[in-house]
């Protein structure tokens, strides 16, 4: 890569749209939308939901119960009993993993309820699966406070190797992580703050490094200051990002120490209150354009809606910008629009543009990374292991302004962040297992890999049936 | 509010070097515009914690003709803090106290916290200790021999500053609306 402030813009797909054709974008993805969701409820119907147990282990006769189950299986409890630890390998403690929701925030749908929360759940446990061998079972449950959601949790925890939350509303989802990290003896992890986050620090290692900027000099605007952006704040600061030049925006304007809601925040919302005071605006008071003026990087993570971020708003930026617009379906700005107002670099949620932030990139593999350590914790270390690794992934693939991250068909990734997760955490003196890195290397590929052999087999032996035909579309708008 | 201090006492020389210090001093009619957002913030601040504490809206008018008032009474003590550096000559931080009598019971004057509330960066490392002892002995020189404080019920982290200091409710006020 030259060194050059702005690469030269090569026009991508979406970047060949003129001016005005960006609502024409809007409406496919609309209408693509709309089309996913009738063949996914026809598909849901098929199937009848997207995950089942399996067993394990051979069955020649009922007579082998004697030994999956009573009398035998009397002394693995006992054994168990002596040292509960015992439980991550005499049974599948050591790969289950609870996906826990309330249901109060999923997707874009807001607060669904933990019923209709189930197939989203569902459709991640198949995720954790596939991409990570992990088994993921998905629990939503009706609780009425954090306080509840906490206890229930704790009193699920023996039965797994890890915690996924997912789809808790912020800033409660906070509170719920912190307090059960700190309580249960296996990983908690919340994909809308680590997730999202992580992969997003992983792009943006990889902009600055191809537009030779260095963290402890970049001015920085994060936009939005919900789950993932508060956490994306925090992990630059310990990347040693400045504080004095780091500036959250919320609908309120730029969030500084002096703002008249930060009294509402300490009580309400402390995450976002400790980043208010440790940042302090970045030096900055006023609006979003007063906080873009003159900054190298736009971490937008706000309401999907396009012109959250306007053209001005980038060419108020440094020279060669990196803008994130990481709203979905709808991105804060169009990639060609931001483009065309200078930017270097940008990169967005979506599948259908380069560039997408996706914490898919993420989660399998931290999981396979954590389960594989035993590991007791998730600390921000082992979450920065696997942004950098993921960053390293598309470094060694090549860097370009279009391949800032891994795409989901370069899978040879994931078993290396799953790696650099068990090694931290063995560093860290954390994990209940120390293997080698070759050793997690090694198991991560094969756990990772299994899956895939599963569903070739299930479904070459039309155990798994192909898929229905799409039933014809019913028409939306008469032409 | 003043949240919870635990670190050393910045006034007499912090062993943090990037603690904000506060001066604190007597206020003055002049500081009486500064004071006037503080308190209500402080108030509004309050009716977080309960709507029946809802804000009036005359209430800048009041906090403006309240300080005036308290700041020329010889029963009141009202003190303005100061942040150093550039934040030399900005008013950071108040408190307000009345002395009272009590006709019942001894000692006879008693101390009352009013109000005290810091801008959210000088908070913590200190402050609120500080705050608490210089209150308290100025009180003590008009004559109090007990100090109370008053604040919301639902203030937790009001309740827990002042308990890790000693202090325990001893008069509850409960409230209906009528």
């Amino acid at each position: 890569m030259a060194r050059s402030a702005s690469p030269p813009v090569e026009p991508h797909r979406a970047g060949r749209r003129k001016p005005g054709e960006t609502e024409t974008a809007a409406e496919r993805s609309e209408d693509q939308t709309d089309q996913l969701g009738e063949r996914s409820v026809e598909l849901s119907r098929f199937y009848a939901g997207k995950i089942e147990t399996v067993p394990k282990v051979p069955v020649r006769s009922l007579g082998d119960f004697a030994l999956w189950y009573t009398p035998g299986v009397a002394a693995v409890s006992r054994a168990i009993q002596a040292n509960p630890d015992r439980a991550f390998e005499l049974t599948g403690r050591w790969n289950t993993i609870a996906i826990v929701t309330d249901g109060s925030r999923v997707l874009g749908l807001g607060d669904i309820g933990p019923e209709a929360a189930l197939p989203v759940m569902e459709g991640k446990a198949l995720l954790f699966k596939v991409l990570g061998g992990v088994d993921a079972i998905p629990v939503p449950i009706r609780v009425r406070s954090p306080d509840e959601f906490i206890a229930t949790v704790e009193a699920l925890a023996p039965a797994f190797g890890g915690i996924n939350l997912e789809d808790i509303a912020s800033p409660k989802c906070f509170g719920i992580l912190e307090k059960l990290a700190n309580r249960l003896p296996i990983p908690v992890w919340h994909d809308d703050q680590l997730g999202t986050a992580a992969a997003t620090v992983a792009g943006l290692l990889n902009a600055l490094a191809l537009t030779r900027r260095s963290m402890p000099e970049v001015r920085t605007v994060l936009l939005g200051a919900g789950a993932a952006n508060l956490v994306t704040a925090r992990l630059l600061l310990e990347l040693g990002h400045s504080p004095h030049t780091l500036t959250l925006v919320d609908q309120k304007g730029i969030l500084h120490a002096d703002r008249d809601d930060l009294d509402e925040l300490e009580l309400r919302n402390p995450w976002k209150y400790r980043i208010a005071l440790a940042t302090d605006g970045g030096g900055r008071t006023g609006d979003l354009a007063a906080a873009v003026a003159d900054a190298d990087v736009l971490l937008a993570a706000s309401t999907p809606k396009p012109g959250t971020v306007r053209p001005e708003h980038v060419r108020a930026m440094a020279k060669g910008p990196i803008v994130f617009a990481l709203a979905n379906p709808v991105p804060e700005i169009w990639p060609e629009v931001a483009e065309s107002a200078g930017a270097a670099i940008v990169a967005t949620g979506r599948s259908d543009f380069p560039n997408q932030v996706n914490n898919s990139l993420i989660f399998p593999a931290v999981f396979r990374g954590v389960l594989d350590a035993r590991a007791r914790a998730i600390p921000d270390e082992v979450v920065l292991a696997a942004a950098k690794e993921l960053a390293r992934g598309a470094a060694l693939k090549g860097l370009t302004k279009h391949h800032l991250l891994p795409t989901m068909e370069e899978p040879e990734v994931f078993p290396q962040i799953a790696a650099a997760v068990g090694d931290t955490a063995v560093r860290l003196g954390i994990a209940r297992r120390k293997l080698s890195h070759e050793e997690f290397l090694e198991r991560a590929h094969a756990l990772m890999g299994r899956p895939a052999q599963l569903i070739r087999a299930l479904a070459r032996a039309r155990l798994t049936p192909p898929m229905p035909r799409a039933a014809p579309r019913k028409r939306r708008r008469t032409p | 509010m003043s949240g919870e201090g635990s670190g050393k006492v910045r006034a007499s020389g912090s062993s943090e070097p990037s603690a904000p210090p506060v001066h604190l001093r007597p206020a003055r009619d002049a500081d009486v515009a500064a004071l006037v957002p503080l308190l209500l913030r402080l108030k509004r601040l309050n009716e977080e914690f309960d709507p029946l504490l809802k804000v009036r809206e005359d209430a800048e008018q009041q906090a403006r003709q309240i300080l005036k008032a308290d700041i020329g009474n010889p029963k009141a003590v009202v003190l303005a803090a100061e942040g150093v550096g550039a934040d030399r000559d900005k008013v950071v931080g108040f408190v307000r106290a009345h002395v009272r009598e009590r006709p019942f019971y001894a000692p006879e004057q008693e101390g009352v916290i009013l109000d005290i509330y810091f801008l959210p960066l000088y908070r913590r490392r200190g402050v609120g200790e500080f705050v608490l002892r210089e209150t308290s002995n100025a009180l003590k020189a008009k004559g109090a021999g007990i100090v109370t404080a008053e604040f919301p019920a639902q203030n937790e982290i009001a309740a827990r500053f002042y308990s890790k200091r000693g202090f325990r409710p001893i008069i509850a006020v409960q409230a209906r609306s009528l």
